[in-house]
């Protein structure tokens, strides 16, 4: 076959997108469970990750760069290497809201708003992500268009649990009540409306992931509008 | 400007045929394009290997063509038949029509070099006259008998060949001693000189340095606004910098796929194109 070792570039690439996808999404795991048990160890490890998070991002930019420039990609390549320049931002994004989630965990210890089901909403983002990745390691239209459709139950499921925490801020009648300063209460209230706006947007890079993919694999840009 | 402008109708050697009204839609379906030239079911041979097989094609007018393929693929034999340069091999047939407004220039009554006035040809290797700059463009004019006001219309195609700048002291200069790219494009000026509809060119490019390359690229786009212009080039990124429209044609002489230039680089309908533009064959 001709052109090898420009097959083999393409290759590296996707294969590249796809090792910093699984760290990605272990990193954003390890949020979740720092969340879930206050590990400040944990949350701690995933802060002081991102930077090579960042690391591999750069590189996967440059070799991105250097397809362009060097083996000038046409037509299904070069589709792969814009659906891939731009899958590694989103990536690196999702990277940047999981150092936030833990960021959340060792401020403070959750106890008001123990019931708002943070770990479940965290699964189904770190889903999306993993299955936006699959798409993209499969050529996966199908699995592109289902992801997108899984993003408005997210959307559903965070803004009912920002209004739950809202309300409650409302009808709460402070100290007397609840045993909460003003300024702790006020803590807790904007780190979980965080961490809620904060999964919302894992799951909306996850559907900008499916959207490069379906056009990576199809042409077709209906997601990403 | 100052040159007679196109008259639409082709000379025959017993009358001129009127102009049709020969129209499709554009692939977006908004305006209609004009076509300049259209093959039917053209086959040709040379003695009996089959060079082109049952092409079909429409080029539209005022815009760039570009036709690519590996070689032996027939995009030059379908570009030398399009102002019948074929008719100079002797074991060339060609069989099906190629219109040119309207008028299939096969028949019997058209008279190839009437036809070369109105479509004219630029070839690889740039090929001046051992005569001066200036009787290189006015060549084709002294053929036809036009001589009224040559130097202004020399001067006017050297203009639009993007040349004049640079030779405006030395008109009575060889063509011979300028550089490659200049020589080229001296060519295309006594391509233009006469003021045909349409400009064919064969890998006009491919002998020339990166800079006077991107000159020549420059000069075709400003060519277009006033030709249509057909080019055969070995080099994608040349077809996907400056055309409108390609034409792959693959090996056997078949035209695999004919479209919009960015459709054809971002997303081709065949498999067999996708393969040949990645580099996967060929």
């Amino acid at each position: 076959m001709p052109r090898d070792e420009y097959q083999r570039q393409l290759r590296r690439l996707r294969e590249g997108v796809l090792e910093m996808s699984d760290r990605v999404c272990e990193r954003l795991e390890q949020a979740l469970a720092a969340l879930e048990t206050q590990d400040e160890n944990l949350a701690t490890a995933v802060i002081t990750g991102d930077h090579a998070i960042n690391e591999r991002y750069l590189e996967l930019e440059q070799a991105c760069i250097e397809l362009v420039a060097l083996q000038q990609p046409v037509a299904s390549d070069l589709r792969v290497v814009a659906a891939s320049f731009k899958i590694i931002t989103d990536l690196e994004r999702i990277a940047d809201l999981a150092v936030n989630l833990a960021e959340y965990a060792r401020r403070a210890e959750r106890r008001r708003y123990a019931d708002v089901d943070i770990g479940y909403i965290g699964e189904r983002v770190v889903e999306m992500v993993e299955a936006a990745m699959a798409a993209y390691a499969d050529d996966d239209a199908v699995g592109a268009r289902d992801v997108a459709a899984e993003d408005d139950e997210i959307d559903r499921r965070c803004e009912s649990a920002s209004e739950f925490v809202v309300r409650d801020l409302l009808e709460t009648e402070l100290e007397a009540e609840i045993g909460l300063t003003p300024d702790a209460l006020s803590d807790e209230v904007s780190r979980m409306l965080l961490t809620i706006r904060d999964l919302e947007r894992v799951g909306d890079h996850a559907v900008n992931i499916a959207a490069r993919t379906l056009y990576m694999v199809e042409n077709d840009d209906e997601l990403i509008y | 400007m100052g040159l007679d402008a196109p008259t639409g109708s082709l000379q025959t050697t017993d009358e001129t045929v009127a102009e049709p009204e020969s129209t499709t839609e554009t692939r977006a379906g908004t305006e209609p394009e004009s076509i300049a030239l259209e093959a039917r079911d053209l086959d040709v041979y040379y003695g009996d290997d089959q060079a082109l097989q049952s092409i079909d094609m429409e080029i539209p007018e005022g815009e760039v063509t570009a036709l690519i393929g590996p070689s032996g693929c027939g995009k030059s034999t379908f570009l030398r038949c399009i102002n019948r340069m074929n008719d100079l091999i002797d074991i060339a047939r060609v069989d099906g029509d190629l219109h040119f407004n309207g008028k299939n220039v096969y028949d019997d009554d058209v008279d190839p070099v009437a036809l070369r006035r109105k479509i004219g040809m630029v070839f690889q290797k740039p090929n001046p006259f051992p005569k001066s700059i200036r009787d290189n463009v006015a060549f084709g004019l002294r053929v036809q008998g036009r001589d009224e006001n040559v130097d202004a219309k020399v001067e006017q195609a050297l203009e639009r060949a993007a040349l004049l700048e640079e030779v405006e002291d030395q008109l009575d200069s060889s063509g011979l001693d300028l550089s490659g790219g200049q020589q080229q494009r001296l060519c295309i000026a006594r391509a233009i000189a006469p003021d045909p509809e349409v400009l064919l060119m064969d890998e006009p490019a491919s002998a020339l340095d990166p800079i006077a390359t991107a000159k020549i690229e420059e000069l075709i786009e400003e060519l277009s606004e006033e030709y249509t212009v057909v080019v055969v080039t070995h080099n994608m990124q040349q077809a996907a910098r400056i055309s409108d429209k390609t034409a792959v044609f693959l090996t056997g002489g078949e035209l695999v796929e004919f479209d919009d230039t960015e459709k054809i680089f971002e997303n081709p309908e065949h498999d067999r194109v996708e393969d040949y533009i990645t580099g996967k064959f060929g």
